[in-house]
């Protein structure tokens, strides 16, 4: 969008309140959604739970191809799109709700400069992971991404993405990295994650902001979900005050919740094969 | 790590110096601020016409047997080798530094890519002909091909919506986000010389690589340096980043000097202007004894009194 139809949108936005029966759509939850994708959707919920605004969980196969911007999870609101936790953050402002005005200007760039840590170190290396590895991509990506469809839009598909996404790695340069290093990266993000938290129950002060529904979408989603080797939740596993980060977090927003939107026995860890 | 191995010769392979800087290249400046910063001594060997424009990846630390490439790496081979800027760092302070330059790889890079290899006019008038004068006959005309289409393809496969989007689609929202990077940047920055204390640690060395071409290079037509020309403090941290540490006189710190010469020139014309009133009072209580000195007969006299008439 260019920047006057930005603009345009948000006073849209910010003329009407937030209606009842928003929707978040996002792939299937049990067959196909995998874990980078998870982790956005469960970072945007965490949101909009933490501004109390009401949301409805919707799950189709072709979220994908739904969104406006080819990612999910995508919102719809009253009579307009938006996808991705950056937009939606933005749409919510807005509206009139907002998490981060308690912050000052050097706060705020420091939580920009964490929630780009985490989208640049780990959504990329939960991308790699899930696509550049073969082993991953052969026994759970290409079968789940392509679950919903029959022969042989499956295949076609599930190559046409995974060709994407090393496309991309290949421009960014983690093309060359190998599994060790990309993990190696995801533990020296975690351990900044874990430094900048110490023993503050949120990461800036007593309220929480995007950033902490950010990290707890991609952490959570790593701690709970099964891959072929668990070396990766054991990395952050080996940060405790995350680990009650975590804890803190699903306990005050999504306890309430039944087996519908998240809540997902945190120990047990129910995986997504 | 022992004596030999610290003294061993490293030879770092980048692109050359022009727009006074040390090296045209953002990943280049990066390792030469902070080996700089860390006091390791390296030998430049920049690849200028020689056929390594088309083959090596630029930069290339060489040290003994081996051979490091990419910014990231070579920072961390340094520190291995124990030259570390960022000794003195809090653990908060590392972390910090990750975030930023995360944000600055994600926000700042593909507008810089944008303006220097994309944008046409910049491309033809500037970046073109100095890739092209500097590399060997006939990769002059490979060169500077290759590194535009790849920063193409980098920005629109990292920042476009959707595979048919072109690139004036992109264009708006990378821009924007550039300058908003920059803004934070700035705030960070504050008044300070360097983003952590007094001493600079491997944050100052990336911004200062990101930043520099952009604040050096004639570019003609930039909205993104326009909007650099505001902030002066990050163009102040360049500039003092390069007359610090790669201006040819070496010598005491400077930053303390500049200071303290400061200081002692506003408090010279502070005494300036005191004994410059104390001379009217006594001139006025000479001349006109029945008045009282309360009056000011000012004059032209040899301290900078901007807003004196003549007598």
């Amino acid at each position: 969008m260019s920047l006057a139809a930005e603009a345009f949108v948000s006073q849209i936005a910010a003329a009407e309140p937030w209606p009842e029966n928003a929707t978040l759509y996002q792939p299937l939850r049990e067959d196909q959604i995998l874990l980078s994708d998870c982790a956005s959707s469960l970072a945007v919920q965490a949101y909009l739970r933490m501004c109390n605004l009401p949301v409805q969980v919707s799950c189709r196969p072709n979220a994908e191809y739904m969104s406006p911007s080819g990612k999910v999870p995508f919102v719809h609101v009253g009579n307009q799109v938006v996808s991705e936790l950056g937009p939606i953050v933005q749409f919510t402002k807005a509206k009139g709700h907002s998490l981060s005005d308690g912050l000052d200007d050097v706060q705020r760039a420091e939580m920009k400069a964490y929630m780009e840590l985490v989208n640049n170190m780990l959504l990329t290396a939960e991308l790699y992971i899930q696509w550049c590895d073969d082993n991953t991509a052969a026994e759970i990506s290409r079968p789940r991404y392509s679950s919903p469809y029959s022969w042989p839009l499956n295949h076609i598909l599930a190559y046409q993405k995974q060709w994407e996404v090393r496309r991309k790695m290949t421009a960014i340069g983690w093309a060359g990295k190998n599994l060790e290093q990309v993990y190696e990266d995801v533990s020296q993000c975690c351990q900044a994650l874990s430094q900048r938290l110490g023993t503050q129950p949120y990461f800036f002060n007593k309220q929480p902001t995007e950033l902490d529904a950010l990290v707890f979408g991609h952490l959570f989603t790593i701690l709970t979900t099964r891959l072929t080797s668990d070396e990766l939740s054991e990395k952050v596993k080996s940060y405790s005050n995350l680990l009650a980060f975590c804890r803190r977090i699903e306990q005050s927003y999504f306890e309430d919740s039944q087996a519908g939107s998240t809540s997902r026995g945190f120990s047990k860890g129910p995986s997504l094969i | 790590m022992t004596a030999t191995n610290m003294a061993a010769s490293m030879e770092l392979r980048c692109w050359g110096a022009d727009w006074g800087l040390p090296s045209v290249h953002t990943e280049s400046l990066i390792v030469l601020a902070y080996a700089k910063f860390s006091g390791a001594d390296l030998t430049v060997a920049p690849i200028d016409w020689t056929w390594r424009t088309l083959t090596a990846t630029v930069p290339e630390l060489i040290c003994q047997e081996s051979r490091v490439t990419e910014p990231a790496q070579i920072l961390n081979f340094l520190r291995k080798l124990r030259f570390n800027a960022d000794y003195e760092l809090s653990a908060r302070q590392g972390a910090d530094t990750m975030a930023y330059i995360a944000l600055l790889e994600e926000k700042l890079r593909p507008a810089l890519l944008h303006t220097f290899w994309v944008d046409t006019e910049n491309y033809a008038s500037l970046t073109r002909p100095w890739f092209a004068s500097r590399s060997p006959f006939p990769l002059n005309f490979l060169v500077p091909c290759r590194h535009a289409n790849t920063a193409l393809s980098r920005i629109l496969l990292t920042k476009s919506e959707s595979p048919l989007h072109t690139i004036t689609d992109v264009e708006g929202k990378i821009y924007s986000e550039a300058k908003e990077c920059l803004n934070l940047l700035s705030h960070r920055l504050g008044a300070a010389y360097y983003f952590f204390g007094n001493t600079p640690c491997s944050l100052d060395a990336f911004v200062f690589g990101f930043i520099a071409p952009l604040h050096k290079a004639s570019l003609p037509s930039s909205p993104l340096q326009n909007h650099l020309r505001q902030l002066e403090n990050l163009q102040r941290f360049c500039d003092h980043i390069l007359s610090a540490h790669f201006s040819s006189h070496p010598g005491s710190p400077q930053p303390v000097q500049e200071m303290v010469d400061a200081n002692l020139q506003k408090l010279t014309q502070l005494v300036n202007k005191e004994s410059n009133l104390i001379e009217k009072m006594d001139d006025n209580l000479r001349s006109s004894p029945q008045h009282k000195p309360l009056r000011s007969d000012p004059r032209p006299n040899s301290s900078d009194h901007r807003n004196s008439t003549p007598a």
